[in-house]
């Protein structure tokens, strides 16, 4: 089963107005976007459908308060949804579309989809850092940064969900998904990435009360460490609410910084994550402030020392 | 006491310190967030429901150390403005009793901040007992 990740997660929202607001400054691409909602994409495709959560057209709602009403996983060929439906058919119903795609529900009860990926392949350059000892990456006369930098999403890289019992969400989508645990937190949950994708995770649980059930976020990888600062920079500077960094993750590598939404979850940008094969042994932590992260930081305005010597110094 | 981390000057403050907004600022059914105040880490969020003013510290109460609820300055509405709403889980508080009703802190309740309205319709928080 090449199951490569998320496609798009779909939301049933009670202000679409503010959703696509919001998406649209997150710097996600409105497509065929209507005062209804819509699909809002990231440079590869990958991305979020919105809509008002009275909209037919819609998964049904989690019994909680979260507005998550579908994931639609990307897999490589139909040979896979193939797969899929053989492995899933034998204990639950799954609904095959006109388009070939299948729909179902895992063992929590969460709406999924699989469908061929519409992603599209990127071709850009990772941001370039020069270090002492190390060949230059960016050569003479090439910047790092400039005002009007692009600082957009890449691609949608992961989900993170509320379940109330990790063991039946990791067996569902290891055991009969393929799945793989690359790290566990003790206390939350693990980390997993699918067969057909090398980043540390595309997918984690952490252990909530039933009525918490949802999506805890979604998180789009930005081209580096400074376009990820760069675009929180200046999403702030709009009025949008920091919640969580930034800062670097410890497993996975990756930086983050998160951001409360008006779609019920929070909305993160992560970059430079760690690749891994089947190799990797998976590490394990008791989940905290600790094991969470290597360096957390808070943005400030803008600053710079200057204007002359502090108020009493001599000379 | 919670108020003492986040507003932990909050007692020697002069009133204009004190000061959030003006009674006009806010609307029927509106909220608004203002500070932070000197000392504190958290805004102040007023509304105005049935006519009347309240006043809640801007700190979820799902996290230990209160986590700030809009999701865009000033938007701590949900999408019906039926209940103040967190947007990091989207957990509905009635804007009248502060109390959680649906979400990750159900039946956990925010922090109220008492304000009293000056002469000029200015809205102060108030000072502590002591000092009145």
């Amino acid at each position: 089963m090449n199951i490569i990740g998320p496609d798009y997660l779909v939301f049933g929202v009670d202000d679409v107005a503010a959703a696509c607001e919001y998406l649209t400054a997150f710097g996600l691409k409105p497509v065929d976007v209507t005062e209804k909602g819509g699909r809002f994409e990231t440079l590869d495709g990958t991305g979020v459908v919105v809509r008002h959560k009275s909209d037919p057209t819609l998964p049904p709602p989690l019994p909680t308060s979260n507005m998550l009403r579908q994931q639609v996983y990307g897999v490589r060929s139909a040979a896979d949804l193939d797969a899929i439906e053989a492995e899933l058919s034998s204990d639950r119903r799954v609904t095959r579309l006109s388009d070939g795609s299948i729909e179902l529900k895992d063992d929590h009860g969460f709406e999924l989809k699989f469908q061929v990926t519409i992603r599209r392949e990127l071709d850009m350059p990772a941001e370039k850092i020069n270090a002492p000892g190390a060949p230059a990456q960016r050569g003479p006369n090439e910047i790092g940064v400039w005002e009007d930098m692009p600082a957009l999403p890449r691609t949608l890289s992961h989900v993170v969900l509320f379940v109330p019992d990790i063991e039946i969400a990791t067996h569902f989508y290891c055991e009969r998904l393929g799945f793989v645990v690359t790290d566990i937190l003790t206390g939350a949950g693990p980390f997993l990435r699918p067969k057909a994708n090398d980043d540390h995770h595309t997918l984690f649980f952490i252990r909530t009360p039933d009525y918490m059930k949802g999506c805890e976020h979604l998180a789009f990888h930005m081209g580096g460490p400074t376009e990820l600062m760069v675009a929180g920079t200046r999403f702030v500077k709009k009025g949008y609410q920091s919640f969580w960094g930034p800062g670097r993750h410890k497993f996975g590598s990756n930086w983050f910084w998160y951001f409360n939404s008006p779609l019920g979850c929070h909305f993160e940008y992560d970059a430079d994550m760690d690749k891994h094969d089947d190799s990797w042994v998976a590490r394990e932590a008791p989940n905290g402030a600790e094991a969470s992260q290597i360096v957390l930081f808070e943005m400030r305005e803008k600053w710079a020392p200057g204007g002359g010597p502090p108020p009493g110094a001599k000379g | 006491m919670q108020n003492d981390v986040l507003i932990d000057e909050r007692p020697g403050l002069a009133p204009a310190a004190r000061r959030l907004c003006h009674v006009k600022d806010i609307g029927e059914g509106e909220a608004r967030g203002f500070g932070p105040l000197p000392g504190s880490k958290r805004k102040i969020i007023v509304l105005r429901r049935k006519g009347v003013l309240h006043a809640w510290l801007d700190a979820c109460p799902h996290y230990a150390t209160g986590t700030p609820m809009a999701w865009k300055t000033d938007a701590y509405l949900n999408g019906e403005k039926t209940h103040l709403t967190c947007h990091s889980h989207h957990a509905l508080f009635d804007m009248e009793t502060g109390e959680c009703v649906l979400g990750p802190c159900l039946g956990q309740t925010l922090t109220r901040i008492d304000i009293v309205v000056g002469e000029e319709g200015d809205v102060f928080v108030a000072a502590p007992a002591e000092e009145t």
